[in-house]
């Protein structure tokens, strides 16, 4: 590996291991704060779902729903109650989203038998960002 | 199957991989027939997008035949001929609702990488790396089409293989620029870049009205080309200052609407280049945005800039004081094709809008490795290679 190669493993050995930093370490104000997402869905339609879709989190966050500013669906929002995965609960409403709008989530195609050191670096980040982000 | 896959940095190659199958209701598989390497490949193949594992089969621009439908599609079934669009679309969120495709809401499957670099995740592509889905790409003998009714779509008749297979991608993001760009009947119009997506741009500058269209690039035989396909002006940054050339086709005023076509590795002369280069290759900065530079700088006062060249993170010595005081608009985005596909087969097939000549190399896919050393280098005129299989 040449010498721009070594430092481009190096920055993304980096990324990854800031990545799964920063999901293992939230800051501190992060805990309590409530996660949404906007579904493109009428409040109705989303209501009627929620039972099915969100079933799991009843007793572990509190669910409420409001239509979206300027005709962008409705927004779901979610209070965690106790000590709740908030990476489980963002995959959660993101999965939830999907099947609303979309009918199903797609899934990922099948990952290569041979990642190499940069790709099993790039792995512990993907193993985790399906529900991590900024949601 | 056969597929081209990326092992490490600049290096690709012919491997053996399982055969895609189906893994949503809403999949398809696709044989393909011809897929093409775009610019934006070189950006995983030097490592400068980061987010590839050694195994990943690279490539996002092709078409080629039905060969299984899931039960959750309708508009398709084995044996129609399709192009796919380099995007893949849920077709129902707000974004797909609104025709901007490329940002849907629930194709990438990695969203959280994008979302920590720009603050929100586009929608996935085919071969493009982790960060944007991870889907494997389309230089292989098949290929899964996820949410396949949206993604795909069909050919006419009366559009050749060749002709189709660039509406996956270079078209439609060539025409988006242009319209999204707010070129209008007698507007003139520069395009930084003569590769395809710079030549379809300038084409559909002329074809939404343009009166004059200038195309920019430092190899004359990708000059040439755009000359001869479709009679557009142009100008080699690499003997001609593009600023005095583009004053004195707009009568001092600058060109109405730019187009930067050519992304994140610009290329350029001077010290300005050597600065670029420096800081990249520490790290300094993430991407060498000399078109963009260039377009803002020399577009005319109240002008439109339109950034069509893929960029991934930060820059340096953006002109912020030239953009805000000459009162630009600028704008950009990933191809959002669907949108545009299915009027742009109709123009190809109608003529006016002609493709097939960007296919300057096509060859089987066990010599995919030599495709991209001749693009990469543009070895004996490519403009682009292109896989049969």
């Amino acid at each position: 590996m040449n010498t721009a190669g070594k430092a481009l493993l190096a920055a993304g050995v980096a990324t990854a291991v800031a990545v799964v930093r920063r999901r293992r370490a939230p800051r501190p104000d992060d805990s309590g704060r409530r996660l949404a997402v906007t579904v493109d869905r009428a409040p109705e339609e989303v209501q009627s779902s929620l039972q099915e879709e969100l079933a799991r989190w009843r007793d572990r966050a509190e669910i409420s729903i409001r239509p979206a500013a300027g005709d962008k669906g409705t927004e779901l929002v979610v209070t965690p109650i106790g000590d709740v995965s908030r990476h489980e609960l963002r995959l959660a409403l993101r999965r939830a989203k999907s099947v609303l709008e979309a009918g199903e989530v797609v899934q990922p195609d099948t990952a290569p038998t041979h990642p190499g050191p940069l790709g099993k670096a790039l792995r512990l980040v993907t193993s985790r960002a399906g529900g991590g982000g900024r949601l | 199957m056969k597929a081209l896959c990326w092992e490490g940095i600049n290096d690709v190659r012919v491997q053996d991989v399982p055969d895609p199958r189906l893994l949503n209701d809403q999949d398809m598989i696709l044989k393909v027939r011809l897929s093409t390497v775009c610019g934006s490949d070189l950006h995983l193949l030097t490592g400068h997008i980061p987010f590839m594992q050694a195994g990943d089969v690279i490539g996002h621009e092709f078409m080629g035949e039905v060969v299984e439908v899931g039960p959750g599609v309708t508009r398709h079934r084995p044996g129609d001929r399709v192009v796919v669009c380099s995007f893949i679309v849920c077709g129902r969120c707000w974004y797909c609702r609104n025709e901007l495709y490329s940002l849907c809401d629930n194709t990438n499957t990695n969203p959280a990488i994008t979302q920590h670099l720009w603050g929100a995740d586009p929608g996935g592509i085919f071969g493009y790396s982790h960060a944007m889905g991870g889907f494997r790409g389309s230089h292989a003998e098949y290929v899964r089409v996820p949410f396949a009714d949206h993604t795909a779509i069909p050919i006419p008749e009366a559009v050749d293989d060749m002709s189709a297979l660039f509406a996956s991608d270079s078209v439609p993001t060539g025409w988006m620029g242009a319209e999204l760009g707010g070129v209008k009947p007698g507007d003139v119009v520069a395009v930084w870049g003569c590769g395809a997506v710079g030549q379809m741009a300038a084409r559909a500058a002329q074809l939404l009205g343009a009166e004059r269209v200038l195309v920019i690039d430092r190899f004359d035989y990708r000059l040439r080309q755009a000359e001869l396909a479709y009679g557009v002006e142009t100008i080699n940054y690499a003997n001609t200052s593009v600023g005095d050339a583009l004053l004195e086709a707009t009568g001092g005023r600058g060109p109405d609407v730019c187009i930067e076509a050519v992304g994140c590795e610009a290329h350029s002369t001077g010290p300005q280049y050597a600065y670029d280069q420096v800081k990249s290759k520490l790290k300094l900065e993430m991407d060498r945005p000399i078109a963009v530079r260039e377009a803002i700088y020399h577009c005319r006062k109240g002008g439109s800039v339109f950034v069509l060249g893929v960029f991934t993170g930060l820059v340096d010595k953006f002109p912020l004081g030239a953009l805000m005081n000459k009162g630009l608009t600028v704008r950009g985005a990933q191809q959002h094709g669907q949108r545009y596909i299915p009027m742009l087969l109709d123009r190809i097939a109608s003529g006016e809008l002609v493709t097939s000549h960007l296919a300057t190399h096509v060859m089987p896919l066990s010599e995919g490795a030599r495709g991209y050393e001749l693009f990469k280098k543009k070895e004996d005129d490519c403009v682009r290679s292109v896989f049969r299989l």
